[in-house]
C-alpha cells in the first residue's frame, strides 16, 4: 500500500510535466490543427537558458521566471519565423514543418554552442524527502503537482473568464466564423503560442530540475511525450491532454518499478508499443472529445 | 481506355530509362574529375536514392507521413549484418546470439533476400495496425505508429546486446569497420530497379487508386476504392525497397549501429523526398541530388580545410544540419509540393502520345435490366435527436427521383445512410434480392449506389481525366456487367474536353460539378445519389444541369435520386418527389401532386396550413 501510494504521486509527478508540456501542445493544436513537433525546443532553449544563469550564480528561484520569459519569447518568435507562413495549409506541410523547425533549432544550438552535454547543479531541495503518515514521499514531486495543478487552474480560468480565453476557445472551435465575428486571428494564434511557451517554461524548469544538463536534443524527449500523452487525450481538447499526461507518467512508472531487470533500458521503448498500440485501436486517443467539448 | 499500355507502360518505363542514364552519366561524370572519395560519395548518393525512392512508393502515393520508415531499414541492416557477417567474425562481436545466429554464413546476395523477407513481414504487420488506425493523408496517428516504430527499433537495438551489440560499437564485417562493397554492380541494379518499381507503382492501378484516396478518402470509398488496400500494397513494396537499399547501405559502410538508421537520416532522407517533390519519381531523385550536392558543399565549406575569418560565425560545425532542416522548412513554407510538384521527365512524351486523340462522339446506350432500390423504415438517432423517424423510399433505374425538404429535414442523412457511411437505428436498404444493411461505404459502391457529395469532393491533384479513370477502374473489376461507355465520352458530355488534362483542383464550381457527376457515371452505377448538383448554380446553369444529369444517367442506364433546393431543377428533371420534413416523410408523388399538397406547403411556407400530422 505504502508503495502504491509513493509510486501514485511519483507518477503524478512525471505526470504534471507531461500535462503541462501536453496542454501547450493541444493548445496549439486547437487554433491552427497543427501538431508541434518543434515544441520541445522550448525546452531545450530553456535548458541552454538555465545552463547560462547558473554559471553566474543566480538563484533557482530567479532562474525560474527567466526560463519562463524565454521559453514564451521563443516560442512566440517561432509562430512568426515559421508556423504562421503556412497556416490552413495541408497536415502534412504543417506537420514537416514542425519538423523543420525542430531540425533547424538542433543544428542552432550545435553550430552556436556545442554538441556537447553541458551539467549544471541542481538545488538540493529536490532531493528531499518528506515522511506522510509512513509514507516518504519527494519534495521535488510534491512541488511539481502543486504547481502543475495551479498552473492548470490558472489556464482554466484563463480559458473560461477572460476575453482572450473565450476568443482562444471560440477560434479553436471553428477559426473562420470566430474571424468572421471580429477576432483578431493574429492575436489568437500569437496568444496561443505564448500560452503554450509559457506552460513549457514552466515544464522546462521542472525537467531541467530532473536531468540537470543542457544538449541540444535536451527538448526530444520531452517533446514526445508531450506529444503523446495529447495524442493520449485526443488532441485539441485540454482536459484530455492533462488527462493523457498523468496517464503517461502513471504507466511508465508502473512500468519501471514492474519491468525485470534486464529489460529495464526498455521502458520508453515498450511505451511507445503500448502507444502505437493505442493508436492502432483508438486513433482518436483515450478520451472521444465530444465536438461541443473541443477547446 | 484507362488501362493504356502507351500511357501506363511504354512512357515511364523510357522515362525511367533515362532518369537512370542522367543520376548514373552525372555520378561518373563527377567522378571522374576525383579520387576515391568522391567516388564514396556517388555510391551513398546512389544508396541514398533508393531508399528515398522507397519512401517516395508510399508516401509520395499514399499521402500518409512515415517517419518509421528509417526503422524498418534500421530492421534490414541488422538483419542482413547478423546473417552476412562471417562466423568467425560474429564469434567475437555476438558468441551469445539467438537461434545460433552466430553460426550461420550466408552469402551477401542470401543475407539480402533475408533481410527484404523479414522487414516485408514486419512492414505487413505494421500496415494492418496502419490500416486499422484509419490511415489517410495527412493522418496524426498514422504518423505516430511510424514514429513508434522508429524509436522501438532503435531502443531494441541498443538494448538487445546479444544480437546486436548495443549501441556504442554495433556490429562491423571487418575489423577496421571499413567498406565492404566491392564493384558497384549491385548498387546499378538496384537503383534501376527502384527507378523503374517506383515509377510504375505511379502508373500502376493499384498506385492511381492509391492517390486517389490521398486526393480524398472519403470520396474514393464513396466510388468503390477501399484505401487500406492500396495502402497495405504501397508499404509492402515501398518497405521492400527500402530493405533492399538499407541491406546495400550496411555493406557498403561495412558496419552497423543504432545511430546509423535513426533520426538524423530521416531527416536527411525525408528531406530528400519533399524538396523535389514526394509525388513524383523525378522529384524524389532531383531532391537526392540537390541535398546530396548541398550537404557535401556545406560539409566541405563547415570543414577545418576552408577559413575564411569574416564567415567564420557560419562555416563552423552543424551547417549541414541547418541546410538541411532549412530546406525543408523553406520548401514547406515556399513550395511545399516541391520543386517537380507531380511532374516525371516523361510528360512531354505523354503529350506527344496524346495529340492525335480525337473527341469522340457519345456512345448508344446500352440495354440494362431494371432494377430497384428501397430504403425501408430507415430510423436514425444522433445522440437524443432522432434525425429521420421510419422513412420509406423507392427508386428504380428508369426513373429520377427526387428528395425535397427544408434544411434540417434529414435528406443528406438518408442518402449517407444509403451509401453507408451513416448506420441506421433501425430500417434497412434494399436492391433488388441484395441486402446492403452494415455494408461499408466503398462495397455499397461496388453494389452500384454511386453518389456525389453537396460540398464537392474531388480529387482535387488529379487531372479531370485520372478523376473519371480512378473510378473506372473499380468498375472495370467490379461493375463488368454494366455499360461502360468510354471515360472520354464522359468527359465530353460533361463539357470538360478541351480541360481533361487540368488538375480538378483548377476547374471553376460549374465544371467542378459536372465532373463529379461523371466521376459517379463513370463508376457504372445502378443508381446515381446526387447531393445538391445545382447548388451555388445560376438559373442558366442550373437548368443546363437538367440535361447534364438526364444524359449522364441513360450513358450508364443508371437510375438517379436527386436532392436539391432548386424547385425549378426538382420539378423539371423528377418524375415522382418525396418530401421529407423533421425526419418525417411527409408527402410523395409527381411533382404536380406534391406542388399542391397543403401539408408540403405548410413545411415550406411555415404558414397558416394545417398542422402536420
Amino acid at each position: 500500500m505504502i508503495e502504491v501510494v509513493q509510486q501514485v504521486v511519483d507518477g503524478l509527478g512525471r505526470g504534471g510535466i507531461y500535462a503541462l508540456i501536453a496542454l501547450g501542445i493541444a493548445l496549439i493544436f486547437g487554433v491552427m490543427h497543427l501538431v508541434n513537433f518543434a515544441h520541445g525546443e522550448l525546452i531545450t532553449v530553456g535548458a541552454y537558458t538555465s545552463y547560462w544563469l547558473f554559471n553566474t550564480d543566480l538563484d533557482w528561484w530567479l532562474v525560474t521566471p527567466i526560463v519562463v520569459v524565454v521559453a514564451v519569447l521563443t516560442s512566440v518568435v517561432i509562430e512568426f519565423v515559421a508556423f504562421r507562413w503556412v497556416r490552413g495549409a495541408s497536415d502534412f506541410t504543417m506537420l514537416m514543418t514542425s519538423f523543420g523547425v525542430h531540425f533547424v533549432v538542433q543544428a542552432l544550438f550545435v553550430m552556436y554552442v556545442s554538441a556537447n552535454f553541458r551539467q549544471f547543479p541542481r538545488p538540493g531541495w529536490i532531493f528531499n524527502t518528506v515522511r506522510v503518515g509512513g509514507v516518504s514521499l519527494e519534495v521535488f514531486d510534491l512541488v511539481v503537482v502543486s504547481v502543475t495543478l495551479a498552473s492548470l487552474l490558472a489556464v482554466y480560468w484563463l480559458l473560461q473568464r477572460t476575453l482572450f480565453g473565450i476568443s482562444l476557445r471560440a477560434a479553436a472551435e471553428d477559426f473562420d466564423a470566430a474571424r468572421l465575428m471580429g477576432i483578431r486571428s493574429n492575436r489568437v494564434i500569437r496568444g496561443a503560442f505564448a500560452l503554450s511557451g509559457l506552460l513549457a517554461g514552466v515544464a522546462a524548469v521542472f525537467w531541467l530540475m530532473r536531468s540537470g544538463q543542457a544538449s541540444p536534443t535536451a527538448g526530444l524527449t520531452p517533446m514526445l511525450k508531450g506529444v503523446l500523452a495529447a495524442l493520449i487525450g485526443g488532441l485539441g481538447s485540454l482536459s484530455g491532454a492533462v488527462l493523457g499526461g498523468i496517464v503517461l507518467g502513471l504507466v511508465e512508472v508502473l512500468l519501471i518499478s514492474r519491468l525485470p531487470g534486464g529489460i529495464a533500458g526498455l521502458t520508453d521503448g515498450i511505451v511507445f508499443l503500448l502507444i502505437a498500440l493505442l493508436f492502432v485501436f483508438r486513433p482518436q486517443g483515450l478520451i472521444t472529445v465530444r465536438h461541443a467539448e473541443r477547446v | 481506355m484507362s488501362r493504356d499500355p502507351i500511357r501506363h507502360l511504354a512512357v515511364p518505363a523510357i522515362g525511367s530509362a533515362l532518369l537512370f542514364t542522367l543520376l548514373v552519366a552525372g555520378g561518373l561524370l563527377y567522378t571522374s574529375f576525383g579520387g576515391l572519395a568522391r567516388e564514396g560519395l556517388v555510391t551513398q548518393m546512389f544508396i541514398n536514392a533508393i531508399i528515398v525512392l522507397g519512401i517516395q512508393i508510399y508516401v509520395g502515393n499514399t499521402g500518409v507521413l512515415s517517419i518509421g520508415h528509417i526503422g524498418f531499414g534500421s530492421i534490414a541492416g541488422y538483419a542482413f549484418a547478423v546473417c552476412a557477417i562471417s562466423p568467425k567474425r560474429k564469434g567475437g562481436q555476438i558468441p551469445d546470439a539467438p537461434w545460433n545466429l552466430a553460426e550461420v554464413d550466408l552469402t551477401p546476395l542470401e543475407s539480402g533476400m533475408v533481410a527484404v523477407g523479414l522487414t516485408v513481414i514486419v512492414a505487413f504487420v505494421i500496415g494492418l495496425g496502419l490500416a486499422r488506425s484509419g490511415a489517410q493523408s495527412g493522418a496524426v496517428a498514422a504518423t505516430v505508429i511510424t514514429l513508434a516504430l522508429l524509436f522501438v527499433v532503435h531502443e531494441v537495438a541498443r538494448n538487445w546486446i546479444d544480437l546486436t551489440r548495443g549501441g556504442k560499437t554495433g556490429l562491423s564485417f571487418s575489423p577496421l569497420g571499413n567498406a565492404t562493397l566491392q564493384g558497384r554492380g549491385w548498387v546499378y541494379i538496384l537503383l534501376a530497379g527502384s527507378i523503374l518499381v517506383a515509377r510504375l507503382f505511379r502508373e500502376s492501378r493499384t498506385g492511381r487508386l492509391a492517390q486517389a484516396a490521398r486526393e480524398d478518402d472519403l470520396a474514393a470509398r464513396s466510388m468503390g476504392i477501399s484505401p487500406p488496400v492500396q495502402q497495405m500494397v504501397a508499404l509492402v513494396l515501398s518497405v521492400a525497397v527500402v530493405s533492399a537499399g538499407s541491406a546495400l547501405r550496411v555493406f557498403e559502410l561495412g558496419s552497423i549501429n543504432p545511430r546509423l538508421f535513426f533520426f538524423d537520416y530521416t531527416l536527411l532522407t525525408l528531406t530528400m523526398l519533399i524538396v523535389g517533390g514526394r509525388s513524383s519519381v523525378s522529384g524524389a531523385l532531383a531532391g537526392v541530388v540537390i541535398i546530396t550536392a548541398g550537404s557535401e558543399l556545406t560539409r566541405q565549406l563547415s570543414g577545418p580545410n576552408v577559413e575564411v575569418a569574416a564567415l567564420d560565425w557560419l562555416l563552423r560545425e552543424g551547417l549541414t544540419d541547418i541546410f538541411l532542416g532549412g530546406a525543408m522548412l523553406g520548401f514547406m513554407i515556399l513550395r511545399p509540393s516541391g520543386l517537380f510538384g507531380d511532374l516525371e521527365v516523361d510528360r512531354w512524351l505523354m503529350r506527344f502520345s496524346r495529340r492525335r486523340e480525337i473527341e469522340p462522339d457519345r456512345p448508344p446506350v446500352g440495354a440494362v435490366s431494371k432494377g430497384t432500390l428501397t430504403a425501408r423504415g430507415v430510423t436514425v438517432d444522433f445522440g437524443g435527436f432522432r434525425a429521420l423517424d421510419g422513412v420509406t423510399i423507392e427508386a428504380s433505374t428508369d426513373e429520377i427521383v427526387g428528395l425535397i425538404g427544408p434544411n434540417g429535414a434529414g435528406k443528406t442523412t438518408l442518402l449517407n445512410v444509403v451509401t453507408g457511411l451513416v448506420e441506421p437505428s433501425s430500417g434497412s436498404v434494399e436492391m433488388g434480392p441484395q441486402v446492403l444493411d452494415d455494408t461499408p461505404a466503398h462495397e455499397v459502391a461496388r453494389a452500384g449506389v454511386v453518389r456525389t457529395f453537396q460540398n464537392l469532393r474531388l480529387f482535387g491533384g488529379l487531372t479531370v481525366r485520372e478523376n473519371l479513370e480512378a473510378s473506372r477502374l473499380i468498375a472495370q473489376r467490379h461493375r463488368a456487367d454494366r455499360p461502360q461507355p468510354p471515360v472520354a465520352a464522359l468527359v465530353v458530355q460533361a463539357g470538360l474536353w478541351e480541360l481533361r488534362d487540368r488538375r480538378a483542383s483548377q476547374l471553376d464550381y460549374g465544371n467542378a460539378r459536372r465532373l463529379e457527376l461523371a466521376r459517379a457515371a463513370a463508376a457504372a452505377p445502378d443508381f446515381l445519389f446526387l447531393d445538391e448538383p445545382t447548388s451555388g448554380m445560376g438559373d442558366a446553369e442550373s437548368v443546363a444541369m437538367i440535361e447534364q444529369v438526364r444524359a449522364m444517367a441513360s450513358m450508364v442506364g443508371a437510375g438517379v435520386v436527386v436532392i436539391d433546393h432548386d424547385l425549378n431543377f426538382i420539378t423539371g428533371i423528377c418524375d415522382r418527389i418525396y418530401v421529407l420534413d423533421q425526419g418525417l416523410l411527409i408527402a410523395a408523388g409527381t411533382p404536380e401532386e406534391v406542388s399542391t399538397d397543403p401539408v408540403v406547403q405548410a413545411a415550406y411556407l411555415g404558414a397558416s396550413a394545417p398542422a402536420n400530422q
